[in-house]
Formats: structure tokens, C-alpha cells, sequence
């Protein structure tokens, strides 16, 4: 029994993990056929055995809780019912005018009738909850703590108005003292006196201006003076630049993991 | 100065070749093993006797063989006895403070291995680092809890915690339910865990495997309920959201190193070195192309006419 657990069950993990490689160089249709059809039928209906076991895992589980009233065994018979009633809908009732199994997706079966009234707007509630996430986590994410954290702020802005209508109405001389503001925002750390920071604050922000007149930006602003163009570069260079290198990374840590697996020296997966 | 940015891509593949055979020095057999016969290999593959490779997937072939190899070499290395350095990682050492933190609080650790079945090599990767978990637990005598949303990981990931706690000489502590079935639906799945969450308040929260939009629910409940919360995923898109609410996160390659890391064995510790080093010679390329890209623009390179670089870089066709 051990040896069906550990060693065959190794030795299937390396061959299967070498076809499956070796299939996407070698031209022999019967191995392609086998890595892109046969290989994941047998995936596909292994795991639609494994759902059985679920179900039956499922229902064990909240029947103990039941059973035993364990903490928040409430909650277990609520699981159960709404479990029960999908499956009497499902599998043994059919009030609707199509033969059983096509009643599944009929407007007019009571199952349908749940799926779209019941389970959709729960569904749709949770996925609603990721805004407001978004939200505490971006506010989390954009506190000043440091230099890291202030570009995240003033990336995170600029991506925000140019993503909107608004954005692209901003004119060129507000965007221009806004770099001032940002110059401003890091040297905040390094300039004590307020006097000081503030005269310094307007001597820039007239100087911002002189390139501006000189080089009559107000008759053709230039793109790092236009909102949704500054949000399209920071979008296409540096964000993707920093996906790039993450993908990499990632495709890196595949390529070794898989070679570990399938030399079979990985084999934490099935309890080494 | 022109002349010397002509040259230079050919200097980076003389000082690629001159590191090559720097391993060659070192020992004939290593020549043989891990420098002429893959060169061998990627010959036939190359020459293509009887059309049994299949044409276009050059380049491809070319970087499995010569990571494997190099990985391959580095495990050998570290076999051999030699020891080898590896950078801590902030998020796999403090697995262990995660679960002692648990253990003094008297709470469970929640270990969420994602939403994907076992053909993503990030749920392969994530059931991995729950072995090591479940062994930690087993030594700090603390609950273990891992919903899962997929019915074959479950028991995957079951066979994973028994073995774990039999191999610590702790099957009493392992409990039969302690991984679970949950549901295969997305949403449905993330209220299921954010309930577990809310109502058993664990100290420590584990995100290890591929996940989706749940990604962010799930870490900012762990994080309203004061969990330590260590993420890892392949999924970049969520990646952002992980470092945003969780107090670790492996990024990229770090979470398919952690089981390696985990394992402390010389081995898997050697593979993570030659990962390293196929990360330097992806370097060496990014910089040649990019180097070929500016000669290239500057109307200076020896291929502007030519499509060598466009056909040497080119995305496979299979």
C-alpha cells in the first residue's frame, strides 16, 4: 500500500509531468492528442469523482457540527437546508414545461427561479464589497509614510482623474503646478523653516510658468502637461515594466518547481 | 565609442560562453554533463532528424534545457556537500512566528490555498507550502484549518497535512475536518472563508496559491480581524492587493522557492541557486536586446537589415 502511495504514485507524477513536457516539442500526434485531450479528460473526470467526495465531506462535516452542537452549529443547519433544497429542485422536482435536466436552465423551474433570485444577488453582494476594499485598502496603501508610499499616493491620483472625462479638461497650467506642489510634497522633509518653504513655494511656481510662456506651451501643451497622457505612460512603461519583471520571476519559479517535481525530488505535495 | 557599442552584444555572448566555461574548468565530467550533451540535445533539436520535433518552438526548447541543466548543476553542487547562500526571505521566515504567534494566543492559523484545481502549478505550489505549515502546527500543537474550493485539492491537501503530522509523530493532533470542502463557487467561497474568519478569529492567516477578485475580500477581513496575515500567489494581478493588506507577501519567484527554502534540504536549496542564475543569464538578454534595440535605432548595428533578432526573439508557435 505504501509503495501505490509513495513510489508509484512519484513515478506516475514524473512521467506524466515528462509527456506533458516533452509534448509540447515532439511532433507525434499521438502524443499531442494525449497531452491535449486525453490527459485532461482523465484530469476532468478524476475530478469529477473528487466532487463527490466534496459533497459527501460537506455534509459530514455540518451534520457532526449538528450532531455535537459544536460552535455555530446554527449556521450548519442553514448550509444543509439551502443544500437540500437545491438538490430537491435540482434532481427530483420539475414544475416547469421543458423535460427534466433542460428544466435546469428554464426561466419558469422554481431552480431557476433561486439561481437567479437567490444565489445571483448574494453573489453580486460580495463581488459589490470588493469596492468598498478597494477603498480601505487603497486608503491603507496611500498614507504618507514614506517615499514609496507618496509616489503610490501620486501615481494612484493621476491614474484616478485619467481614467475619468474629467481628467482630460484639466488644463495645462493647473497640471503644471501641481509638479510644483509634488516637488514640494518631497521636499518637505529636507526644508525646516515654514517661511522659507513657502517663499521658496512661490519663487518656483512663478519660475514654472517662464519655460511655459517661453516656449508658448499654452498654444500646444505638451503631453506631460495633458492628464490622460500622463496616466496612459505611467499605465503602458513603468506599471508594465514592473508586471514584466514579476512575470518573469514567476515563469522562473514554474520552470523550477517543475523541474523539481519532476525529477522527483518535490515531493511535499504528497506528504514526504 | 560607435565602435565599441557595435561590439558590445558580442562581448556580453563572449563573457555568456567564458561563464560556461568557467564550469568547465572546474571538473571534465562536468563538461560532459552539463554543457556538451545538452548542447547535444538542442543539436538534434536543431538539425530535426525526421521531422519529429516540432518547428518553431526553437527557442523555447532552448531555455528548458539550459535552465533544467543549470538547475540540474546547481543541485548536484549543493548534493556534493557545497554550501550554499541564500538571501532570507522576510515572508517564509516568518511562517514559523506566524504559527508560534497562534500557538501563545491559543487560536487556529488558516491556511487558504486558493481557488484553482490542481492543474495550476501556484495550487501545486501552495499545497507544498501547507506540508510545511501542517508540520509546524503539528510541532506547536496548534488548530489548523484549510477550506478548500476545489474537491480534488481537498484531498490533495489532506494526504499533505496527515503525512505532515505523521512524520512529526503527532497523528493525534490531526483531525479528519480540519480540511474542508467549502464550495467551487468564486463568491461563494470568499463569504465561506470570511465567516470562518469572523467567527473563529485565527492569529495567523495563510493566502497560498492562485487566486482571483476574492483575493482582496478575503486578505482585508483577515486584516480587520488582526490576523498576521502571509500571502503568495503566481497571479500578478493580485499581487498589488496581497502587499496592500497582508503583512508578508512572496512575490514571484519567491513562492515557488518557499517550499524549497522551507525544506532547508541542499537539494531544493540548490534548485533555488540555479533559478538564480537562469534569472542572470535572463539579465544578460534583456540587456543584449535591449543593447541590439538602441544599436538598432541608432542605424549602427550589423543586423538593422536583417530579421536575426526579430526571428531569435520571436513569440513560439505551437
Amino acid at each position: 500500500m505504501i509503495f501505490f502511495k509513495r513510489q508509484f504514485a512519484t513515478f506516475v507524477l514524473m512521467i506524466m509531468g515528462f509527456l506533458a513536457l516533452i509534448g509540447n516539442f515532439i511532433n507525434n500526434k499521438n502524443l499531442n492528442d494525449f497531452i491535449d485531450k486525453d490527459a485532461t479528460q482523465w484530469y476532468e473526470i478524476i475530478a469529477g469523482f473528487a466532487a463527490f467526495l466534496g459533497v459527501l465531506n460537506l455534509m459530514k462535516l455540518h451534520l457532526t457540527k449538528i450532531s455535537y452542537k459544536r460552535k455555530n452549529w446554527e449556521y450548519s443547519i442553514l448550509t444543509l437546508l439551502s443544500f437540500f433544497i437545491m438538490i430537491f429542485f435540482g434532481f427530483f422536482y420539475n414544475d416547469s414545461q421543458v423535460p427534466f435536466g433542460s428544466h435546469l436552465k428554464d426561466e419558469n423551474s422554481t431552480f431557476y427561479w433561486i439561481f437567479d433570485y437567490v444565489y445571483l444577488p448574494l453573489a453580486s453582494t460580495m463581488f459589490a464589497l470588493l469596492a468598498f476594499f478597494v477603498a480601505s485598502a487603497s486608503y491603507r496603501a496611500f498614507r504618507i509614510r514614506n517615499f514609496e508610499a507618496t509616489l503610490l499616493l501620486v501615481s494612484g491620483i493621476l491614474l484616478m482623474i485619467g481614467r475619468v472625462p474629467v481628467g482630460a479638461l484639466i488644463p495645462w497650467y493647473v497640471v503644471n503646478l501641481m509638479y510644483v506642489f509634488l516637488i514640494f510634497i518631497l521636499l518637505g522633509h529636507y526644508i525646516k523653516t515654514r517661511r522659507n518653504y513657502f517663499l521658496l513655494f512661490l519663487f518656483l511656481s512663478f519660475l514654472s510658468f517662464v519655460p511655459a510662456i517661453y516656449l508658448k506651451w499654452y498654444l500646444n501643451p505638451p503631453a506631460f502637461l495633458s492628464i490622460p497622457l500622463i496616466q496612459e505612460w505611467i499605465f503602458a512603461v513603468p506599471a508594465t515594466a514592473g508586471a514584466r519583471a514579476i512575470m518573469i520571476g514567476i515563469a522562473l519559479g514554474t520552470v523550477a518547481q517543475s523541474f523539481r517535481i519532476i525529477t522527483g525530488r518535490e515531493k511535499t505535495i504528497l506528504g514526504d | 565609442m560607435i565602435f565599441f557599442l557595435s561590439i558590445l552584444p558580442f562581448l556580453m555572448i563572449l563573457f555568456y560562453l567564458l561563464l560556461m566555461l568557467y564550469f568547465v574548468i572546474d571538473d571534465k565530467k562536468i563538461f560532459y554533463k552539463y554543457f556538451l550533451f545538452p548542447s547535444l540535445i538542442i543539436s538534434i533539436y536543431l538539425i530535426n532528424p525526421f521531422s519529429m520535433f516540432i518547428i518553431g518552438n526553437e527557442l523555447s526548447f532552448f531555455s528548458i534545457i539550459v535552465s533544467c541543466f543549470l538547475i540540474e548543476y546547481f543541485i548536484q553542487k549543493a548534493a556534493n556537500g557545497e554550501e550554499i547562500y541564500l538571501r532570507p526571505i522576510a515572508g517564509i521566515n516568518a511562517m514559523e512566528e506566524a504559527v508560534g504567534r497562534s500557538t501563545e494566543m491559543g487560536k487556529s492559523v488558516l491556511f487558504v490555498p486558493g481557488i484553482s484545481g490542481l492543474d495550476q502549478i501556484d495550487t501545486i505550489a501552495g499545497l507544498t507550502i501547507l506540508g510545511h505549515v501542517a508540520g509546524m502546527t503539528a510541532d506547536y500543537e496548534t488548530d489548523l484549518h484549510v477550506p478548500v474550493a476545489v474537491p480534488i485539492v481537498m484531498e490533495t491537501a489532506k494526504e499533505a497535512c496527515k503525512e505532515a503530522y505523521l512524520k512529526k509523530n503527532r497523528t493525534d493532533l490531526y483531525r479528519e475536518d480540519m480540511v474542508h470542502y467549502v464550495t467551487d463557487d468564486q463568491f461563494a467561497y470568499a463569504a465561506g472563508v470570511n465567516g470562518i474568519m469572523l467567527r473563529d478569529k485565527p492569529a495567523a492567516v495563510f493566502y497560498q496559491g492562485k487566486f482571483y477578485a476574492e483575493s482582496l475580500i478575503l486578505a482585508e477581513t483577515g486584516n480587520s480581524i488582526g490576523a498576521i496575515q502571509i500571502a503568495g500567489t503566481g497571479s500578478s494581478s493580485q499581487i498589488p492587493f496581497f502587499v496592500t493588506a497582508c503583512d508578508y507577501t512572496l512575490i514571484g519567484e519567491e513562492f515557488y522557492a518557499a517550499s524549497a527554502y522551507l525544506s532547508g534540504s541542499p537539494e531544493m536549496i540548490g534548485s533555488v541557486k540555479g533559478q538564480d542564475y537562469v534569472k542572470l543569464i535572463c539579465m544578460i538578454f534583456i540587456f543584449l536586446v535591449i543593447s541590439f534595440s538602441i544599436l538598432g535605432f541608432l542605424k549602427i548595428s550589423p543586423f538593422t537589415d536583417s530579421d536575426f533578432l526579430n526571428n531569435l526573439f520571436r513569440i513560439n508557435k505551437i
